[in-house]
């Protein structure tokens, strides 16, 4: 994926008072899932390591093309583009279904503006159930059949039922639930407790750079609410973990060592190493369609097959170990697609750099 | 691109409770969404107290991702703000904005910066220096700018009007009664009584 600058829009639309009350009324029911870019309901949500939220193109328009990028809430660096939470997203379509289907044709709209689109539902959705089907062991058709229906027919909110916002390990409502860079939503515990090596998702086997996310407090706060009874029994379970396993660690399971080296590859592993001031081979605008590295710091494997405008790029690392995983912005990349070694944004950035354009 | 929806989501918002946190921002005049006027109430007991400060804003295309561009109209004596030009001195409105902030957050930052200056990062040197070492005559003279520039400005005029107005005067009269006090509400009230 390479950055693409967006073609200019006709003169804005002059505000009448009419429109200002109506951007005032609207204020989404839940304010927790307010976008804080758009400050419109969150569309396509994804989750950062830090436990904040935004929109898909919100994060991704925010995100630096030649530096680290930093949360916009806390400021937090991280070097990687997370994908859509997909549970998020079926959780607010479900709450604010009109609103929801409302923000899915502005940006639509949009996206054929820029010729450039977020990856669509129904891929996702399906290899997400295929993989957790193959979990349960039970295939079943139908029931993939069934989403465009919930997509487009409903009108009124729904009950989100405790089926929507279950961890895939502990199969129990999610607690204290962390959302990896794959979009994938686990409790902390469940995550914590199988720690060897380096993270992996445990539904799409995609390794997850750096330690255990931060809980996603809003994520969490709206399970509380809605799950009071299920949310303490949780927090029960927890805490007789917690006094039957070590003393005072919350997250049972993890030696507090092993913790610590896990935070602190997070906070100043890999990342640091790649971001070094004039030394670091930054492609400047240039993205990981497999692990969302963004820019890729490396070399830049560069897909000659795809015929989107926004391409498709690998790291070194991704492209090494032949990672499968679908375009980050609905790119029709096929196994098959041959790719070459491509540094013409390096040598950019060498320039630039030389020429102290970015100090 | 200028978010549009965005900007206009924060019009509303900031204005919705501008009595309480003493900012408001609006249309600078005609249908352009890319240029604002922000107003900010001087914070009681400082130097400022009393007076309103107005603010040129300017949205750049990139906005939100881009820091909006921001300078004091209103003339005012503060270390971090230029006496010549209103031009500001603020991180968050450089290199340390992020596009969570708000143009409501960023004018009360501008309110936190007139009760607390930096005269270690000046930005008016002359102010910074008299502000260092020599604050009885900073206060003064901040006192006396407030008092001069920031009292009686048209700002809010459209509320005094509707107010005056909706007292029962007829609105050519309240506008020329409010011209001739510059803009004393009270003032404006008394004349038009007694005349």
């Amino acid at each position: 994926m390479a950055g693409i600058e967006p073609p200019p829009v006709d003169s804005p639309a002059s505000p009448s008072p009419a429109s200002m009350e109506d951007a005032a009324s609207e204020c989404s029911t839940h304010p927790s899932f307010q976008c804080c870019i758009c400050l419109d309901l969150l569309y396509k949500p994804v989750v950062l390591a830090c436990g904040h939220m935004s929109c898909f193109w919100c994060v991704h328009k925010a995100m630096h093309a030649e530096r680290v990028s930093q949360c916009p809430i806390c400021r937090k660096p991280f070097y990687h583009f997370p994908s859509i939470c997909w549970l998020l997203h079926f959780l607010l379509l479900k709450i604010e279904p009109l609103a929801y289907k409302r923000r899915e044709e502005e940006v639509l709209e949009e996206e054929k503006h820029l010729d450039c689109f977020s990856p669509q539902v129904l891929d996702h959705v399906i290899s997400d159930r295929a993989c957790l089907e193959d979990v349960k062991g039970s295939s079943d058709g139908p029931k993939i059949n069934d989403l465009p229906e919930i997509k487009f027919n409903s009108t009124t909110a729904k009950q989100v039922s405790l089926d929507d916002v279950i961890c895939p390990l502990c199969k129990k409502l999610l607690f204290r639930p962390v959302v990896l860079n794959c979009g994938h939503v686990f409790c902390e515990s469940c995550l914590s407790g199988l720690v060897d090596g380096p993270l992996k998702c445990q539904v799409c086997r995609s390794p997850h750079p750096g330690g255990i996310p931060n809980v996603c407090l809003d994520l969490d706060h709206f399970l509380e609410e809605q799950f009071p009874r299920h949310h303490i029994t949780m927090k029960e379970g927890v805490g007789l973990e917690r006094t039957q396993g070590q003393k005072g660690e919350l997250s049972s399971g993890v030696p507090q060592a092993e913790k610590q080296t896990l935070k602190s590859s997070y906070n100043s592993g890999d990342g640091q190493l790649w971001f070094q001031g004039e030394s670091s081979d930054v492609q400047i605008g240039v993205g990981c369609d497999s692990c969302g590295m963004y820019p890729i710091i490396g070399n830049r494997y560069r897909c000659k097959d795809c015929k989107e405008k926004i391409g498709f790029d690998l790291c070194e690392a991704c492209y090494s170990t032949n990672s499968k995983f679908p375009g980050r912005f609905n790119q029709q990349h096929r196994p098959d697609h041959t790719f070459e070694l491509d540094n013409s944004m390096l040598e950019l950035y060498k320039k630039l750099m030389s020429q102290n354009h970015f100090i | 691109m200028l978010d549009v929806s965005r900007v206009q989501k924060e019009l509303a918002e900031c204005n919705k409770d501008k009595a309480i946190s003493g900012v408001s921002i609006n249309l600078h005049g005609g249908d352009d969404l890319s240029h604002l006027e922000g107003t900010i109430s001087g914070p009681v007991g400082t130097p400022y107290e009393g007076g309103t400060f107005r603010i040129d804003v300017r949205l750049p295309s990139g906005y939100p991702f881009e820091p909006p561009k921001m300078q004091f109209v209103t003339k005012v004596w503060h270390p971090n703000i230029s006496s010549q030009n209103g031009a500001i001195c603020l991180d968050i409105l450089k290199d340390q904005w992020s596009p969570a902030l708000t143009l409501k957050t960023a004018l009360l930052s501008l309110q936190a910066l007139l009760s607390a200056p930096e005269p270690d990062d000046p930005q008016d040197a002359v102010v910074a220096q008299q502000y260092l070492q020599n604050h009885p005559t900073f206060v003064a003279t901040a006192q006396y700018w407030t008092e001069a520039f920031a009292k009686r400005t048209s700002v809010g005029i459209e509320e005094k009007v509707q107010k005056l107005v909706e007292m029962g005067f007829p609105e050519a009269l309240v506008k020329s009664t409010l011209d001739s006090v510059n803009g004393d509400e009270n003032m404006a009230l008394e004349k038009l009584c007694s005349s």
